[in-house]
């Protein structure tokens, strides 16, 4: 019998040295790509029943229980996040629970890398690949957004103020990665209005 | 006396040079001195100098040959609106030509060249243009350069190439790193001026993001060429202070050193900011050279001032002529004279500061005003302080070459066309001034409308449909008490704008104490003596090498229309982009024409204001990030096995693996032959995967595909074809039914994202009623194919539980389960007319079930195939790849395929379209196989196929070969082609003329070249 | 660099982080009647656009964010967005009576199938 082995997008990526925030893969993130009508009540409630909380239903929000957490990506769609070793359990859970329901549930664990950003001036970095700006006041912590970063797209969580989540596909993950550590290079900060460090 | 030093009669020559006062220069720091190389040559300077600055002070006014003639030429202006003074920065590859010396700031270690002169600057080869000029008239090159065709390439390019462009670009590339920048703010304010001061606290003060964008390194403008007070302050100081208050406010962010380039639609806007030019040791500590801003503001605030104009007089280019702005400039922020003795050549009252700031710093002076008269308080200053002013007179022509070594003045009433008599005077500078022109590029740029005002002589901005205000000399607005109303006016609208309910603060406009001006009178051009000739040429473009006689030549020859007249002329064109030239030429026209300005029109101001560099533009995606590159999950392990790659999109894929002393051919050929006789396996991962589920899935794929799916039985594969609304074949794949109610697409791997948003649109926007969802899977699986007739055995060599007979798994079949303790979709599917399991894994186990595989192979001779022998493989089985065997305008039937093309459904995309007359021709060209006459030679890609072959083209093509491949199976070469009517002309021999003569004969032949029945696939 | 907003989950973003989907309100024969086309109203459904200068009718994808098409009217003249609505929706019924061309043939129509 042999043994499965697990290798990350960004395995053999050592830590950046040189960078003004922190920058690491956060791999081992369990993923499920949930579709269904925000409108169709017994779709809500027998995810909630499973998720235990409701599913976020504001455009570009997330909510979290434990370590379990809902990203909203469209009206219809969320990315449900969890420890990776429990990810097949629960979305077996969500189609047990979702029975004949008009859905689509995918474990999609593996299609996609999470760079995790941290520090003083995360929100700048991003914004030297993305036309969004983090610091007018519509990125509270909680906050999903797709977008185009660095020529590709790119999903954003605003986890803290000063905690950022990037999740691309897989096969980008080693350009963005390249992209954040020149991006994050030390010497090259930007501090905008009040926040000038 | 400044009086005494020009009487003709003591006809005293001046041979002054500019040099450096012992006092004063606001912008400099004594204290630090720099040294710094100019054309080779240690030059140093003091902190705060710029290259212009510095070098004047050592009395150099020679900066550079201009770009047709190649006339000496100095530093004609204060900022970025110099022309003249191109100079080249740094060595190596971070040399960057063609910056204006009067913004480069120096430091120690600068290196910098003058441009465009061969071999040295005081004696340049290509001057000998200048003793030609005559024969180098506008339009010029049109003329000349016309034929015959071959002296192009050999004569005329090679000349013009040499004799025509500013500096040289980098031959290294550049080692300097750049990058982006994003921001939204409330208001943008460009130009940090009085009035860009002005308006960014007055709109600060509401609480508003407001961004104030500056191109020099320290904000305030030419409030410090400015006279008058602010209450009790200069207005100087009173700027500064404004400065100070705005660069510590939390929601205010000032750029300086940056220039905004350009405006486009949605008040979007670009500024390039130059981090580390002016300190290199910036680079070094990380930060990026420049730095590009992209901004989107909600309300812009145009404060960019104006620019002071030249005024066309002969020979009006000699070095030591320069801007009246730029020689107060020099003397009041450097405290460089420009000479002993100089004249003020004007014909308005602000010029007069000039040669109240030369006569208090010690240097001779006298003016030249074009008017008869003024009564402005500036001038009967002047008049008080003893400067000799010639009422009614202008300077008819300059005597010098590399310098002024004097002037001439006539007698001038306007309207006046030939000169008679003149006197000559000895000077070594002259500071002219022919008004003020509203920097109107920005506002232009996108559409802005402008209108012309006579007081000014120029034209202001006028009507715009975007959230953009002019204010201040941008406006045309040109006292200091109106700018000052009309900023904070303008600041305060557009924060109520963005934030209405948030309250202004109260204004009380201050006292402002100003010199009263009288009326300027349009000058464009001064009359000479002579004709225009050698010694007498009125220079209107500079940078172009544009005159006065050369735009008068253009409206002769009928160049009526001014865009025609710059093209004709080059007028306006270039880095320059018109800044001091434009209004002057229209000038020259209005009189050539007796036309009105307004009448002639103005040329397109376009981006950039200022040239920005590559770098900048480029920004941080260059070199391994210049393309997104896409990584299978097995990527590092052929890099490591030695694979040859090759891009699929932005895929990176095994193209084949040489191994030691093999060549891409040999291992190609070893590839395809472990295929045939034992077991290869290919990464498949970049194969598109789609998931659909929903009660109206199938209903949905029948719609997509040319072929049925809703009698797809669970647990099978079918093979699909997909047209766009045209008729077109646009994509192919295998399909398989994983549930009554759900389905996973195979797409190829080129159209993965491409075919999932098509899915998308016509879920979202025709078929809205389906109950269908459609979520892209292709990166959660790494995907392999273990093809050969040895695929079976290692498949059960990997787990001898999984059920691999061909009763329990049959072609076209699925199974989910486990290999080992890998969890796996495997499809029983063939690309290469082998028998094959498609294995799918989660992408991160990826790697360690490919190794696995390899591991399990060995002992059946096991080999990686690349793309190459992949397409051989499907090649020989006549497979088409979409995106070869068609190119856009190929239907299903002319591949052959028509029994894919279903007859029952009543609708599905691109099924009408099949039907339009034109698709349904006698002459479409249909795919058929070709076997050459001699099986070694392998015809082209891409080879025709010719009705007649002649000696020469043009031949009449009938088709082209699409694939074509030597087949080691064969041992023979193998093509397809699309060729016209090709299946009714099975068994005919066709001619493929090549470049170099040699035709190919190929006879047609069935695209199955190798196990027709196909046996070997279910075995 | 056009600034869109999706009328779906709002964002307001630049032009690149859409995807620009042509005219908007062009009807497709074959989902309604497959049998009974012309080659003549085909050619119109597939190649015939529409090219005015000012008001025209667009389609829209949120292509990097919530991934829904939808509809915008633009001034092709000042490049103003006037509306953006659903993609099951008409534009409002002041800018129905500015529309002109097919666009003002298709609201007409659809006026009527509705009553």
């Amino acid at each position: 019998m042999i043994e499965a082995k697990y290798e990350s997008a960004l395995a053999n990526r050592s830590e950046p040295s040189n960078a003004s925030i922190l920058i690491r893969e956060m791999n081992g993130r369990g993923m499920i790509d949930v579709r269904g009508a925000a409108a169709d009540r017994k779709f809500l409630a027998a995810m909630k029943s499973v998720l235990g909380f409701d599913l976020p239903k504001v455009p570009r929000s997330s909510a979290t229980w434990g370590d379990v957490r809902a990203l909203w990506l469209s009206t219809d769609q969320w990315l449900i996040t969890c420890n990776g070793t429990k990810a097949d359990e629960l979305s077996a859970a969500l189609v047990a629970a979702l029975g004949g329901l008009h859905s689509l549930v995918v474990n999609v664990s593996d299609m996609r890398a999470v760079i995790r950003l941290e520090g003083e001036g995360v929100r700048e970095t991003v914004m030297k690949g993305t036309s969004i700006d983090l610091t007018d006041g519509d990125y509270p912590p909680g906050t999903v957004r797709r977008m185009r970063f660095a020529e590709i797209a790119a999903l954003l969580h605003i986890v803290e103020d000063n905690v950022i989540e990037i999740y691309v596909f897989r096969s980008y993950a080693d350009y963005v990665w390249e992209f954040l550590l020149k991006a994050a290079r030390k010497g090259s900060e930007v501090r905008l209005f009040g926040n000038r460090g | 006396m400044g009086g005494l030093f020009y009487s003709e009669s003591e006809d005293k020559e001046m041979t002054g040079k500019p040099y450096r006062l012992a006092a004063s220069g606001s912008h400099i720091d004594r204290s630090k001195r720099l040294s710094f190389q100019f054309d080779g040559r240690e030059v140093s300077g003091f902190a705060g100098d710029t290259l212009a600055s510095a070098v004047l002070a050592q009395g150099q006014k020679l900066f550079g040959r201009s770009f047709k003639y190649h006339r000496p030429r100095g530093v004609v202006g204060l900022g970025s609106e110099e022309m003249n003074a191109l100079v080249g920065v740094g060595t190596g590859g971070h040399l960057e030509p063609n910056l204006r010396a009067t913004q480069v700031e120096v430091f120690n270690g600068l290196v910098a060249q003058s441009q465009n002169r061969w071999p040295s600057l005081t004696f340049d080869v290509g001057a000998i243009n200048s003793k030609v000029s005559r024969f180098i008239p506008g339009g010029f090159y049109y003329k000349t350069f016309m034929w015959p065709q071959s002296f192009w390439k050999h004569v005329y390019e090679p000349f013009i190439r040499r004799a025509a462009g500013l500096g040289k670009a980098a031959s290294e590339p550049d080692p300097d790193s750049y990058e982006h920048m994003h921001v939204h703010v409330d208001v943008l304010v460009v130009g940090g001026g009085l009035a860009g001061l002005t308006a960014a606290e007055a709109a600060a003060a509401s609480g508003a993001r407001v961004m104030l964008v500056d191109e020099n390194p320290l904000l305030g403008g030419i409030a410090d060429l400015t006279a008058g007070k602010v209450g009790v302050m200069y207005i100087v100081d009173h700027a500064l202070a404004a400065a100070a208050r705005l660069q510590s406010l939390p929601n205010v962010h000032v750029l300086c050193r940056s220039t905004v380039v350009g405006h486009y639609a949605h008040n979007y806007l670009m500024a390039c900011e130059r981090v580390a030019d002016h300190d290199p040791s910036l680079l070094a500590a990380g930060a990026p050279r420049h730095r590009l801003w992209k901004i989107r503001a909600a309300q812009v605030i145009l404060a960019t001032g104006a620019l002071e104009r030249p005024i066309a007089f002969a020979n009006n280019d000699r070095p030591g002529i320069m801007l009246a702005s730029a020689v107060s400039g020099l003397l009041a922020r450097q405290a460089v004279a420009m000479g002993s003795n100089g004249i003020v050549f004007t014909n308005n009252d602000n010029a007069y500061l000039t040669a109240l700031a030369l006569k208090k710093a010690g240097v001779g002076v006298r003016v030249v005003d074009s008017r008869l008269r003024s009564d402005g308080a500036l001038v009967q200053r002047s008049l008080a302080e003893g400067i000799d002013v010639s009422f009614g007179s202008v300077i008819s022509a300059v005597e010098g070459s590399q310098g002024v070594r004097a002037a001439k003045i006539a007698a001038y009433r306007k309207g006046q066309g030939r000169v008679i008599t003149e006197k000559k005077v000895y000077c070594d500078f002259i500071a002219m001034s022919g008004g003020w022109n509203p920097v109107l590029h920005l506002w232009c740029h996108n559409g802005g409308k402008i209108k012309f005002d006579t007081v000014l002589a120029s034209f202001r901005p006028d009507k715009h449909s975007d959230a953009i205000a002019a204010i201040g000399a941008a406006n045309g607005t040109m006292t200091v008490s109106e700018t000052l109303a009309e900023a904070h006016m303008a600041g305060e609208a557009a924060a109520k704008a963005v934030k209405p309910k948030a309250k202004a603060a109260k204004f009380k406009l201050p006292v402002v104490e100003e010199p009263k001006s009288a009326a300027l009178e349009p000058l464009w051009f001064a009359p000479a003596t002579g004709k225009y000739n050698e010694g007498n040429k009125h220079f209107i473009d500079f940078q172009n090498d544009v005159t006065v006689a050369d735009l008068e030549l253009a409206q002769r020859e009928g160049y009526e229309s001014v865009e025609h007249t710059k093209r004709y002329t080059t007028f306006g064109m270039a880095t320059d982009q018109g800044k001091t030239s434009n209004i002057n030429g229209l000038g020259v026209l209005s009189e050539a024409t007796g036309k009105t300005i307004p009448e002639i029109g103005i040329t397109t101001f376009r981006p950039p204001y200022t040239p920005y560099s590559f770098g900048s533009i480029a920004g941080a995606l260059t070199g391994n990030l210049f393309l997104p590159v896409r990584r299978t999950p097995i990527f590092d392990w052929h890099v490591e096995r030695g694979a040859v790659f090759e891009p699929v999109g932005q895929w990176r894929r095994a193209y084949t693996y040489p191994g030691a002393g093999e060549d891409k051919h040999a291992s190609i050929t070893r590839e395809i032959l472990s295929v045939r006789n034992k077991v290869g396996l290919l990464d498949a991962s970049t194969l598109g995967k789609i998931e659909i589920k929903g009660p109206d899935a199938a209903e949905f794929l029948d719609r997509v595909y040319t072929n049925m799916f809703s009698t797809l039985k669970v647990g099978k594969c079918r093979y699909g074809l997909m047209m766009n609304e045209l008729g077109f074949l646009t994509d192919d794949g295998v399909t398989v039914r994983l549930a009554d109610d759900h389905f996973l697409m195979h797409t190829t791997s080129g159209g993965a994202d491409r075919i999932a948003a098509h899915l998308e649109e016509w879920l979202q926007t025709e078929w809205t009623q389906y109950k269908v969802f459609v979520t892209p899977v292709t990166e959660q699986w790494a995907q392999f194919a273990i093809a050969g007739p040895k695929a079976r055995d290692v498949m059960a060599k990997l787990d001898p539980d999984f059920d691999l007979s061909n009763e329990a798994f049959p072609h076209m079949s699925f199974k989910v389960g486990k290999l080992g303790g890998y969890p796996v979709r495997v499809f029983r599917i063939s690309f290469s007319g082998e028998q094959s399991y498609e294995v799918a894994t989660p992408a991160n186990l990826g790697r360690g079930l490919w190794e696995a595989v390899l591991d399990a192979g060995t002992e059946f001779g096991i080999e990686p195939y690349g793309t190459e022998a992949l397409h051989v493989l499907r090649a020989e089985k006549g497979y088409i790849v979409v995106g070869d065997e068609t190119d856009g305008t190929t239907t299903p039937i002319d591949v052959g395929l028509e029994s894919l093309v279903s007859k029952k459904k009543a609708d599905f995309l691109g099924k009408r379209s099949l039907e339009q007359s034109y698709l349904k021709g006698p002459n479409r060209k249909q795919l058929v196989g070709l076997l050459t006459e001699d099986p070694i030679e392998v015809l082209p890609d891409g080879a025709y196929a010719v009705r007649v072959v002649k000696d020469k083209p043009p031949m009449e093509m009938i088709g082209q070969v699409t694939s074509t491949y030597m087949s080691p199976t064969l041992g023979r070469s193998i093509a397809m082609a699309l060729i016209e009517n090709g299946r009714s002309r099975m068994g005919e021999t066709l001619s493929f003329p090549l470049e170099g003569g040699k035709v190919v004969k190929a006879k047609i032949t069935d695209t199955v070249f190798y196990d027709k029945d196909g046996g070997r696939i279910h075995d | 660099m056009l600034l869109v907003t999706c009328p779906v989950c709002h964002i307001v973003g630049d032009e690149t982080d859409f995807h620009a989907g042509g005219q908007a309100h062009v009807a497709r024969p074959a989902t309604t009647d497959p049998s009974n086309i012309t080659d003549e109203q085909q050619r119109d459904y597939l190649f015939m656009r529409h090219n005015p200068r000012g008001l025209h009718f667009e389609r829209w994808r949120c292509d990097r964010g919530c991934g829904k098409w939808f509809h915008a009217a633009r001034d092709t003249l000042t490049m103003e967005f006037r509306e953006f609505y659903l993609i099951t929706d008409l534009p409002s019924a002041e800018l129905q009576k500015q529309a002109k061309g097919p666009w003002a043939d298709y609201f007409t129509a659809r006026a009527k199938t509705k009553k």
